[in-house]
């Protein structure tokens, strides 16, 4: 074993690869100063980029992109008070308040360092669960890894932030979507309507992207511009590196804090970095100073939210259950090269883990290394605004959405999946178990026909692993449970320490603000649709076949029915207390009656904002559709040449001196790209 | 000289107010802080019109922190309180392990003593 780890260090030598792995550092670092990216931007911007490589370039470019978001997103959080991703904003509770005291490099030293720790101990993590399990996985068998994949979705579901019906119905809604196409079994097609394109299934880059890519984008074109004037990057690195070395206790916690996170599904590095807070916060002896610049607060969050996305890579890679969003696309990125994760990677393709460990390990480092250097100059790069970059990762992205099956009909379904991941986000239900049952849903029904024909009868449901499974899958709903009935106590002194957003100052304003409104219901009412439309149609389909998409129905139809009551009780008592029909403050007590009075002028002022917001997506995805249409009728670059002036000019709002050069460079780079990468361009009917 | 409450709007946390002014000395500040998630503390008029000894000196506050236990003991350690009063309500021991404590833990972690007060049978039977 440890010959394959050593020849794995010695293939990055390989000064491709090493290329790769330098071009993926950068690119991450980059993303990561943009507000509003994050690891799953990273990936996603990096994905199409890579279709064509070899896997192992391919590999080491998405590793160090990932590895390193983390490190430069807390410039923007320390310098302007805006965090760069959602898990960054655990940083700026005490990062930006040190920077306002002129400690800024004193905070970004200590950020930096640690973020460099965290990736380290993340690949220690990673490189230690491959022996360990090991003799786990191989002594797997499909009885075992169908209740896996059960495992993997329904976790995402309850774990993920918010309400566990919610998560459930996104979670089933993914894998409803995730067997459209040919059934494994009986090689019939299932949900296509008759379209020869739907019958491919739906590629697993236009619903990450769709879902994730192009929802964002909608959502922060609108993004109110930072107006704050930057903190001076001021104070010296020298103090923040010794102090650093001070609190090397609380690094390796966050560091534990955040594999843990990141092994458990739907766990992402936003709830993993504000873990790691609450249980810096929890051992402190003097509490005085959380919140108004304590190292403590810098150095495990941001040690945790590194060793997060390594954590995700446990599972992703040894089980084949993806334990986050950007670790689905690289699940899904692994499949087009034909390396089944799970019990084969750790037996075949035992270099190709190594070399993620490794890379993983390098790229902390250097990007560490680079964020010191580069800071001071990078740091402008936040101020950028969201809608300056809109158009430009749209054709990037649309682009990529396009290289998986070279079809015109992936893009339109993108755009499409766009709008849902839009109202998903809107409404506050969670994308990641809809994205990680999209990517579960043909090997769940796969490990249960295998399952099937290898054991007579139900003979398999008894054995050990199968019931270890199985009392694992009880466990969080009976957490559910537990949750509800300390909600329906409502009493002073529940609440096991949970450390999260004490306000929704976390720089985004658009998660879960549609929620309890007529367009989250309507959301409700559209899934029950859409499952019994599903059962519907799959009473055509052969008995093998017809198994999945009923249960999946059958489920989806119940838990979507409840949702429906959910919001359909809330509703009323909403629009009798409030005639904007919002109530987003706690009901029954008397003290939030209190509060309602004096909220008032805060709701109207979030559903003006609220009703900004749609507007602005509306347009953004006509904008898109828009686009394509051109791409059909000219081709990509002349789509490009026409669409972003237009977009820059009139959504944008820029110079038109801005704008043309921003659309020439774009253009350059289109057309440069197929020469440089094995990357196809649409063609348009007057090519 | 101050004393910080952990309130909540219930017999518990109003035993508490009342247990924090029988103790306080004259003139002296009571802090209110909210012990429960999400839950925020009434206007001091409102708090004033119910226990009126307060008038004039209470003050609310808020922390920084998520989690309510530890905003109780960050006030108090900014402040440099004397006291802190809690409202214990009663609890099973397997409601106990089932779940958690916010009293528990800032008897645990606080770093001044803490006065734990339950609700009178009265307060009990009438609830407000």
């Amino acid at each position: 074993m440890t010959d394959a780890a050593f020849s794995a260090l010695a293939s990055l030598a390989d000064p491709s690869l090493l290329m790769m792995l330098a071009v993926g550092v950068v690119a991450g670092l980059v993303i990561g100063l943009i507000p509003g990216l994050g690891g799953t931007g990273a990936v996603a911007i990096l994905l199409p980029v890579t279709f064509g490589m070899e896997p192992e370039p391919a590999l080491a470019m998405l590793i160090g992109a990932l590895a390193v978001v983390h490190t430069s997103d807390t410039v923007a959080a320390v310098l302007l008070g805006a965090p760069g991703s959602a898990s960054a904003s655990v940083t700026m509770l005490d990062g930006y308040s040190m920077a306002r005291q002129g400690q800024a490099k004193r905070a970004l030293s200590l950020a930096f360092l640690s973020s460099m720790a965290g990736g380290l101990i993340g690949a220690v993590g990673l490189t230690l669960a491959i022996p360990l399990a090991r003799p786990l996985v191989l002594s797997f068998g499909s009885p075992e890894l169908f209740m896996l994949t059960i495992l993997g979705v329904s976790l995402a579901a309850v774990l993920s932030r918010g309400n566990v019906v919610k998560g459930l119905t996104a979670g089933l809604l993914g894998i409803l979507l995730g067997l459209v196409g040919t059934s494994p079994t009986t090689a019939e097609e299932r949900f296509s309507f008759g379209s020869l394109f739907l019958s491919d299934g739906i590629s697993l880059v236009a619903v990450a992207l769709g879902v994730f890519g192009l929802a964002e984008i909608a959502s922060r074109v609108g993004q109110r511009r930072v107006t704050e004037k930057p903190v001076e990057l001021i104070g010296g690195w020298g103090a923040g590196i010794r102090e650093w070395l001070t609190h090397w206790t609380h690094v390796i916690r966050g560091a534990l804090i955040g594999i843990w996170a990141g092994v458990l599904p739907g766990v992402g590095a936003t709830a993993g970095t504000w873990l790691a807070y609450g249980q810096a916060v929890a051992t402190a002896k003097d509490k005085r100073k959380f919140g108004k610049g304590d190292p403590r607060g810098i150095v495990g969050p941001e040690s945790a939210n590194n060793s997060v996305e390594a954590g995700d890579l446990i599972p992703t890679f040894l089980f084949g259950i993806p334990g986050g969003v950007p670790s689905a696309m690289l699940l899904g990125m692994l499949l087009t090269y034909g390396i089944q994760p799970g019990p084969a990677i750790v037996t075949e393709h035992l270099d190709l883990m190594y070399l993620i460990v490794w890379a993983f390990a390098i790229a902390s480092v250097a990007g560490a290394f680079l964020c010191f250097l580069a800071t001071g100059s990078l740091a402008k790069l936040t101020k950028v605004p969201f809608a300056v970059l809109g158009p430009g990762l749209l054709v990037i992205m649309l682009l990529g959405a396009f290289q998986e099956g070279g079809q015109i009909g992936d893009l339109w379904v993108m755009v499409a999946l766009g709008v849902v991941g839009f109202f998903l986000k809107a409404t506050g239900m969670p994308r990641a178990p809809f994205l990680i049952g999209f990517v579960l849903a043909i090997p769940m029904e796969r490990y249960y026909y295998l399952t099937a024909s290898l054991y007579d009868g139900a003979s398999w449901v008894a054995r050990p692993g199968v019931l270890i499974f199985a009392a694992l899958l009880v466990v969080p709903v009976l957490w559910a449970v537990v949750k509800r009935l300390r909600k329906a106590t409502g009493a002073v002194d529940d609440g096991h320490r949970d450390e999260h957003e004490n306000d929704d100052k976390d720089g985004d304003e658009l998660e879960g603000s549609l929620a309890r409104t007529p367009w989250s219901l309507g959301v409700a009412v559209i899934a029950v649709l859409v499952f019994a439309g599903a059962f519907w149609v799959s009473g055509s389909f052969s008995a093998e076949a017809r198994l999945m998409p009923r249960l999946v129905a059958l489920g989806g139809l119940a838990v979507a029915a409840v949702l429906t009551w959910q919001e359909l009780r809330v509703r009323p008592r909403g629009s009798r207390r409030d005639h904007s029909g919002v109530v987003d403050e706690p009901t029954g007590s008397s003290g939030a009656t209190m509060l309602a009075t004096r909220v008032e002028p805060r709701i109207d002022a979030r559903s003006l904002a609220r009703r900004q917001d749609l507007m602005i997506a509306v347009r953004t995805f006509a904008a898109m559709a828009a686009f394509l249409v051109l791409v059909m009728a000219g081709g990509y670059v002349a789509a490009t040449l026409v669409f972003t002036p237009l977009f820059l000019l009139y959504a944008a709002r820029v110079r038109p001196r801005t704008a043309i050069i921003y659309t020439l460079v774009l253009s350059a780079v289109l057309v440069a790209l197929p020469s440089l990468l094995p990357v196809d361009l649409p063609l348009g009917l007057l090519q | 000289m101050t004393i910080v409450v952990a309130y909540a709007d219930t017999p518990p946390g109003h035993a508490a107010v009342t247990a924090a002014v029988a103790e306080s000395r004259e003139e002296e500040t009571v802090v209110l802080v909210a012990a429960v998630r999400d839950e925020q503390v009434p206007e001091i008029d409102e708090i004033a019109a119910r226990w009126p000894d307060l008038a004039g000196r209470v003050v609310i506050e808020h922390g920084d922190l998520g989690d309510p236990s530890d905003t109780v003991i960050q006030v108090a350690q900014r402040l440099d309180s004397r006291l802190i009063v809690v409202g214990l309500r009663a609890r099973t021991p397997v409601g106990k392990l089932v779940f958690g404590s916010t009293a528990q833990r800032i008897l645990l972690d606080a770093t001044c003593p803490v006065l734990a007060v339950k609700p009178s049978a009265v307060d009990r039977a009438v609830p407000s």
